[in-house]
């Protein structure tokens, strides 16, 4: 099989030998959750339920109108004890809802639905109805993304996993090849899309022949084909990985439906299979838990809204407190710092990190000295190192010539840059700012 | 809650081992191999040299950004490199007080005048090297015979000094006791002949800049330019192209000049004009130039560029050139930025 990749990018230590033989532990006693109301892009949801309601598991419990809205379950039959801002995994307060356990075991899924057999309407209303998002990390809307306005040639399943320490989605290939084939058909049937391809980075080429053999079993005879990738960041990154795969670029300021592409994670097409399959809504989702200052890396399913301080209580993780430098949801290359590990996995959660404190070093920044590493690792072959420039100095127009709006927020430019200039951190805050000057420019212009 | 003492930052939270202060020490050890052999030619003249030079750079980078109470830099290694490339490029009987003096040049002039390391616009060393050069022309172009010691009895004329005074190659290989030109070839591969003290052995320069290649510390695309244009144009204008990258300080130049991060553009193409930009100037300036040797200054001159070179830049991921009426003509010129 040809080993496809893109231009740029970096090859940051993978860490993934802690955890990727570890067989996913189903932890599901847990005692409360604290479940955020709002857990995917789009509009913010209510709450449908108040202090003192019973709710059992999988009972829809915040919800909206409008298309940009993904509504949540309860995680966990019991009791609503709170409904109040905490801080989340993107370190922003939120309102959450606060469900103790209270012995029941009540079950609320909604009834199965053969997904192969149903309307495409019916379909796509199942998966906002079970509250399915992108699971990668940006919590995109699922009946949103699958319900394109483009022709689509090619559903993509984003097996390359990137980032270091993670290996939640490598387990759930090796573990569950066939509910991944199954979701690659189903999405194929969504979008009418003729053609399938599960990517997979090198370092798992192990999960190859399990997943060729789910393919020839459950890929009810549509074509699907096993796609290795180079081991490389940011090759799970959806641009980068259409690239790859297709050798096709997704147009500047555009969506991969304009290549004829549809990119769904891993956990997501898991979790559209138990969605039809068992009626089941996304209430609980995988995660590797692993860095230096943790003592027992493993690969979870937990309930949405565990607390990572409940597992370390309960012993479930265990923390080595004097060497804790920091706490990281997602990877260590995208991922949020937390200021304290009390916050509830959500959705988009791929992982948590329990970084030591030699690994959490802080660097100062130095002055660039142009050796251009930034310019070949940039994976949208942006010119970070003038983009600093333009930005440092104010000028929005060169800033944008370059193409600041166009910047995926990799974060491969500080990731390998010498000085540790914060490449990408300026560069996060340069777009919100470049936006909103463009929207009081376009403003002006009205009046 | 075991709080307080998390840091938190923007991710990424991983950085590569690479920083400053390891590609600065790369570069050191690069041309530790030319600098031995500079050494062992010229003797222990030649190791003064190099030693002042180098404590000069570092005592005034110190001493200037004392003085105008701005942090603290030496620990860059980026003075140890600008003085260590200075005496390579001088001739080995520079006087002292001479190479300390342009060693002060390049440092507070033409580097931390402009910010310090990254923000000048001129190699620094080459700057040091202009200066003395045009400030001091007789002392810095006197050259040495090698392994004869520093001595009046023992100067020279250096290869292409000999070429631009009209001697053929045949004449040269003699001078250097050399039967005929393919012996003259190998003897300045090798090293020994007249010349600035770290330049002449091309093998041992350009095993430094293997070393840097491979190590990712400079790319290839300056090097390859400078030294295809060099010899193309070399030819082009009459010159014996082989004896052209052979003598002078053109590889020493191309590796480790050239390619300086500071003074040289970013972009592949920028890259690419710039280094045929130098090849160019070196044919020319020892073709038609006062000066047998063109290095320096095709180098400096095309410093200036690299602010302008670097706006050619590479296609971004995804851009595609907007679509004009039919009578607009430059989508050509769109594409590159």
């Amino acid at each position: 099989m040809a080993v496809k990749s893109f231009k740029g990018g970096a090859h940051p230590p993978e860490r993934k030998d802690r955890t990727s033989g570890l067989p996913i532990e189903y932890l599901r006693g847990a005692k409360s959750v604290v479940i955020p109301v709002n857990q995917h892009f789009g509009a913010p949801l209510q709450p449908l339920v108040k202090v003192g309601d019973q709710v059992k598991r999988g009972q829809k419990i915040a919800d909206a109108e409008g298309r940009m809205t993904v509504p949540v379950h309860a995680s966990i039959a019991g009791v609503v004890k709170k409904i109040e801002p905490r801080t989340q995994s993107n370190n922003v307060d939120g309102p959450c809802i606060v469900v103790e356990a209270d012995g029941s075991d009540g079950v609320d899924f909604l009834a199965p639905l053969d997904g192969f057999a149903c309307t495409k309407d019916e379909a796509l209303a199942r998966i906002r109805e079970a509250g399915i998002v992108g699971m990668g990390g940006a919590g995109f809307p699922a009946h949103v993304k699958l319900a394109p306005s483009k022709p689509i040639a090619m559903v993509i399943a984003n097996g390359a996993e990137c980032e270091p320490y993670l290996t939640i989605d490598e387990r759930v290939m090796i573990e569950r090849p066939g509910d991944l084939v199954e979701g690659v058909a189903l999405t194929m049937r969504i979008v009418g899309a003729p053609k399938g391809v599960i990517a997979v980075e090198e370092n798992k080429a192990h999960a190859v022949a399990g997943l060729e053999k789910a393919v020839a079993e459950k890929g009810r005879g549509l074509d699907i084909e096993v796609q290795l990738l180079k081991t490389k960041y940011p090759q799970g990154g959806e641009k980068m990985l259409i690239s790859a795969v297709t050798g096709k670029e997704v147009p500047s300021g555009g969506l991969p439906m304009d290549v004829g592409c549809v990119v769904q994670n891993i956990g997501t097409l898991v979790a559209m299979v138990e969605a039809f399959r068992e009626g089941k809504p996304l209430v609980e989702r995988g995660l590797t838990i692993s860095g230096a200052a943790c003592a027992s890396p493993k690969n979870v399913v937990v309930p949405i809204g565990t607390l990572i301080s409940d597992l370390v209580a309960e012993g479930k993780i265990e923390v080595n407190e004097a060497d804790l430098g920091r706490v990281i949801f997602g990877g260590p290359m995208m991922g949020t710092a937390v200021p304290h590990y009390a916050i509830p996995v959500q959705k988009n959660s791929s992982g948590v990190l329990l970084v030591s404190k030699k690994e959490a070093e802080h660097y100062v920044e130095h002055s660039c000295i142009r050796c251009g590493r930034c310019m070949r690792a940039c994976s949208c072959r942006l010119s970070p190192a003038l983009l600093n420039q333009a930005l440092l100095a104010g000028d929005w127009e060169d800033a944008e010539k370059i193409g600041l709006l166009d910047c995926v927020e990799c974060g491969t430019c500080s990731y390998v840059c010498p000085a540790r200039i914060q490449l990408v951190q300026r560069f996060r805050v340069g777009k919100q700012l470049l936006r909103a000057k463009k929207q009081k420019e376009a403003q002006n212009a009205c009046k | 809650m075991p709080a307080s003492n998390l840091l938190l930052s923007s991710s990424p939270h991983a950085f590569a081992p690479a920083t400053t202060r390891k590609v600065m020490l790369a570069v050191i050890i690069a041309l530790l191999p030319a600098t031995g052999y500079g050494i062992y030619l010229y003797g222990l003249p030649a190791l003064i040299l190099v030693i002042a030079t180098v404590a000069a750079s570092v005592a005034s980078e110190l001493l200037f950004r004392a003085a105008i109470k701005a942090p603290r830099s030496v620990g860059d290694l980026s003075a140890i490199v600008t003085g260590l490339l200075l005496a390579l490029i001088l001739p080995p009987s520079t006087p002292l007080w001479m190479a300390v003096l342009g060693a002060v040049f390049s440092i507070v002039v033409a580097k931390e005048f402009f910010g310090g390391l990254g923000a000048n616009p001129f190699n620094p060393a080459l700057i040091g090297r202009a200066f003395l050069l045009m400030s001091f022309p007789a002392a810095i172009t006197t050259w040495h015979k090698p392994l004869q010691g520093i001595v009046d009895a023992a100067t020279t004329a250096t290869p292409l000094n000999l070429v631009k005074q009209g001697a053929s190659l045949a004449d040269v290989a003699a001078q250097l006791g050399q039967g005929d030109v393919g012996g003259l070839y190998w003897q300045l591969f090798l090293g020994n002949r007249s010349g600035s003290l770290g330049e002449s052995s091309i093998l041992l320069v350009t095993i430094g800049g293997l070393f840097l290649l491979g190590l990712g510390v400079i790319q290839w695309i300056v090097p390859v330019a400078v030294l295809g244009t060099t010899a193309l144009f070399s030819w082009a204008l009459g010159m014996d192209p082989l004896f052209s990258l052979l003598s002078g300080g053109v590889v020493f130049g191309a590796l480790f000049m050239a390619t300086d991060y500071s003074t040289s553009p970013l972009t592949p193409l920028g890259k690419a004009l710039y280094g045929a930009g130098i090849g160019l100037l070196i044919a020319v300036i020892r073709k038609f130039g006062g000066f047998p040797e063109g290095v320096t200054y095709a180098i400096l001159v095309m410093n200036m560029l690299s602010p302008f070179l670097d706006k050619l830049r590479v296609k971004k991921y995804g851009y595609v050139a907007p679509k004009k009426p039919a009578k607009a003509a430059a989508p050509a010129k769109e594409a590159a930025k």
